[in-house]
């Protein structure tokens, strides 16, 4: 019998979701920034699953699924604004992109 | 002399039982545990392609935590996803771009200690706010899945099954919303990545 308290459950996803949201904040690489917000994607994912089992409906799972498609499709759309970029401004570095600084 | 020996051996292999039980119950905390190693890899690796390969490894640590929280389904989709399709197109852009010349540049933003100061800020406020909570006695109480209860979740019989049931009757307009979205993405990406003909 695998013992999960919901504690470690909340504190991991939190940890997770804390690595994403500094990953996005300090690196400059814009690959490594979607990198980051799929992390933060899966933090959410853990506590929904968690969740749909402590409350033993089908509801949380089915949520996940659902975030699973839309991180899919947010890094479908991400990717080609990378490779857009690059082809345009040749940096993939999100400072480097200034265009609407004053 | 032998029987020394095989009390040796007993009381050895009675141990290592002991331990493999003792891992086998807290597995969600080993796979969570990993992933945020990972993950801390995937920030600060200075390569992006090791970065890739952290994020490879988190993820799959994240769909083993699935499976502890007893959602085959998820994990696999996790699985087949991430693993094999999100960090594949990762690899891919990684190569395309050839990061090397980057390699020289600073790795980090100039804000970077702001930032780390405004996560550590974040992280006390909220668990100075939520730790009535999170720190509660019926919080730290094992997960245990009593039989009307699993019954919601179908974990005996067919997980992916309660899924399909609950996705094709409550959740419908959500499920025909993504394949909208999904098509929009698609779209969206051959028209961003095309080439400018004009």
């Amino acid at each position: 019998m695998i013992m999960v308290s919901m504690n470690t459950v909340l504190f991991i996803s939190f940890t997770l979701f804390s690595i994403g949201v500094l990953g996005v904040l300090i690196r400059r690489n814009a690959l490594i920034i979607l990198m980051c917000v799929e992390l933060m994607l899966n933090a959410a994912n853990i506590n929904l699953i968690a969740f749909a089992r402590h409350s033993g409906t089908v509801a949380g799972q089915a949520f996940a699924l659902l975030v699973m498609g839309l991180a899919a499709a947010e890094v479908a759309i991400g990717l080609a604004l990378v490779v857009s970029l690059y082809r345009k401004k040749d940096t993939v570095q999100v400072d480097d992109i200034n265009l609407l600084k004053g | 002399m032998f029987t020394e020996i095989i009390e040796i051996l007993d009381r050895f292999l009675s141990f290592f039982e002991q331990s493999l039980a003792f891992l086998g119950h807290h597995l969600f905390l080993i796979f969570g545990l990993l992933a945020i190693v990972a993950s801390v890899t995937m920030v600060f690796a200075k390569n992006a392609v090791h970065s890739v390969l952290a994020f490879l490894a988190t993820m799959i640590c994240t769909a083993a935590c699935y499976f502890t929280l007893q959602a085959e389904f998820l994990a696999v989709a996790q699985l087949l996803v991430y693993a094999g399709g999100i960090v594949v197109l990762f690899l891919f852009v990684v190569m395309l771009v050839e990061l090397s010349r980057f390699k020289e540049n600073r790795l980090f933003q100039r804000q970077t200690p702001l930032a780390m100061f405004v996560v550590l800020l974040g992280v006390v406020g909220f668990l100075t706010m939520f730790r009535r909570l999170i720190f509660a006695p019926s919080a730290s109480e094992a997960l245990t899945l009593s039989p009307e209860l699993a019954e919601g979740l179908d974990v005996a019989g067919q997980n992916a099954q309660a899924i399909s049931r609950g996705m094709f009757t409550g959740y419908l307009l959500p499920f025909e919303t993504m394949s909208v979205i999904l098509l929009i993405a698609l779209i969206g990406a051959v028209v961003l990545a095309k080439q400018e003909r004009v």
